[in-house]
């Protein structure tokens, strides 16, 4: 599903790596905790899957494909394949939570037809029935993260990719947002979640990814956040 | 493609940014015009050359004193000359008739020239209009009734010289102003995609195409270079009505100046309307592919 051998990513602006030669397999439907502090190159990490970024060395796999050989017009299509979430949420604030989902949809040319079929579903299950015609300021965080989970499911991705989901969320409505994780994992999508969160990898105990100023320092799985946290 | 959804964009797009639209439809009608009023010069230009390289090319003015003996003698020498194509003779009076026309504008001039002023002339086409030497030392000035032998040619090049430099200076001030409206069209693409910058940003991540992502943008500049281009049309069309039509009347009644005919505006039209869509779209694209990440 993911593969990383031997990757580097130097940003031109910092003299020491973003990433150090990081080497690691994500297998197809895994939960994935990718941890580490600020700086430690998770986000850089999430950008390489989607090829916003291209790594310095190594190559990059996702879904079978080579992401360094890949071109322009090739990326759109990679990324439908994947979804996205991140800690503040990305809606469009002038658009209703079911027009949020439903824009994600529209401007990969989906037909109408589909889309008014699939966007209340998607709502129901990420348990927003009801408030599908809420815009995001009438929503609470925890709800419009729920929006942002919706619109990043709602195309049956291969691979989620959540960049702290939680971090802008109290313990209790984070606990709701990882139970709709797990539910879209076991759906047999892929599940990458960098985060900060040690309550909640220590209380899941799945497979844990640490970066450490850019190089990888353990990877466990059934893992807990770290001593000394 | 959803047809609903670009266009809605693009009517977002331009609404948002009203004043920056506004001064960029501005300067790209001013840049078009002026690139229409160059072509319609240079259209001018090339009537003028027919109506006058056709019919003389050199002048034969006769003097005051010229005697009947010394106006015949001239006359068997053009008749004979197998350099002159064709010639014809213009007395004091046809002289002054024409002036009269030519000038009807200016009743002033007309008035204060005393009918005699105006010399008697042979006006001559010749075969070859470069031989204009054979003819000036065949009749060299001051002698037999000749006053000056005038190579019209000469002065319709220096007429033509200054209509061109005309036609080249407007053209030049158009590319300069073309320039800067490209540079509007520039800037306020990337104020559009800044300010749309939520929604192109979610559009990357969900996987919309660049062309998906992009075109709202290449439209609402192409919609203002067409808007532009319409501005300039329209204002060809004014200047024709108002300026051509009126104040040049005289002169083209005349036949000194040709007249903007409405064929011309119609056929360069189009041509400025590519332009405007063309190089609007065309800088739009640029500027995504260059400052805007899609």
């Amino acid at each position: 599903m993911i593969e990383l051998q031997h990757v580097t990513k130097l940003y031109p602006a910092s003299s020491r790596p973003a990433l150090d030669d990081v080497s690691t397999e994500i297998d197809k439907g895994e939960f994935v905790f990718l941890i580490g502090s600020s700086g430690s190159g998770k986000s850089t990490f999430l950008r390489l899957l989607l090829k916003e970024d291209d790594p310095t060395r190594g190559t990059v796999r996702v879904n079978g494909k080579t992401l360094n050989t890949m071109s322009r017009w090739q990326v759109p299509k990679l990324r439908r394949t994947i979804g996205c979430v991140f800690q503040d949420f990305r809606l469009l604030r002038n658009r209703t939570a079911a027009q949020n989902v439903a824009f994600a949809l529209e401007v990969i040319n989906k037909p109408q037809r589909t889309i008014k079929r699939v966007v209340p579903e998607v709502l129901e299950m990420v348990g927003l029935e009801g408030k599908a015609g809420r815009l995001p300021s009438e929503l609470s965080g925890g709800e419009q993260q729920r929006v942002a989970i919706a619109r990043a499911f709602v195309n049956r991705p291969l691979l989620l990719l959540a960049d702290e989901p939680t971090g802008n969320l109290d313990p209790e409505t984070s606990e709701g947002i990882m139970l709709l994780l797990e539910r879209i994992n076991r759906t047999g999508t892929t599940v990458v979640m960098a985060t900060h969160d040690y309550h909640i990898v220590d209380s899941m105990r799945r497979r844990v990814i640490e970066l450490n100023g850019g190089v990888l320092t353990r990877d466990q799985s059934r893992g807990v956040y770290g001593v000394g946290r | 493609m959803r047809v609903n959804f670009v266009l809605s964009e693009v009517a977002t797009g331009l609404r948002r940014n009203l004043t920056m639209t506004v001064a960029m439809i501005l300067t790209t009608a001013i840049s078009l015009g002026l690139m229409g009023t160059g072509l319609l010069i240079a259209g001018m230009i090339s009537d003028m050359k027919e109506i006058y390289y056709d019919k003389v090319q050199v002048s034969i003015f006769l003097a005051d004193d010229v005697t009947d003996e010394q106006r015949t003698v001239i006359e068997q020498e053009l008749a004979a000359s197998p350099e002159v194509k064709s010639y014809i003779y213009e007395s004091k009076d046809e002289a002054y008739q024409r002036f009269q026309q030519q000038f009807s504008q200016q009743p002033e001039l007309v008035q204060n020239t005393p009918p005699d002023a105006l010399p008697e002339s042979f006006r001559i086409e010749l075969v070859n209009p470069e031989r204009y030497p054979v003819i000036a030392q065949e009749f060299p000035d001051g002698q037999n009734g000749v006053d000056q032998v005038r190579d019209e040619g000469d002065f319709l090049d220096r007429l033509f010289s200054l209509l061109n430099g005309a036609r080249n200076a407007t053209i030049a001030v158009a590319v300069v102003q073309a320039l800067a409206a490209l540079l509007l069209i520039s800037n306020t693409i990337q104020l559009a995609a800044f300010n749309r910058r939520n929604e192109t940003n979610i559009m990357r991540l969900v996987g919309a195409s660049r062309w998906y992502t992009q075109l709202p943008f290449i439209l609402e500049a192409a919609l203002a270079g067409l808007i532009g281009a319409l501005l300039a049309v329209g204002g060809l069309v004014l200047t024709k009505v108002l300026f051509v039509d009126k104040t040049l009347a005289g002169p083209i009644k005349a036949g000194i100046i040709p007249p903007v005919d409405w064929s011309a505006i119609v056929s360069i039209s189009p041509v400025i309307a590519a332009a405007g869509v063309g190089l609007a779209a065309v800088a739009a694209y640029v500027t995504l592919r260059l400052y805007v990440r899609l």
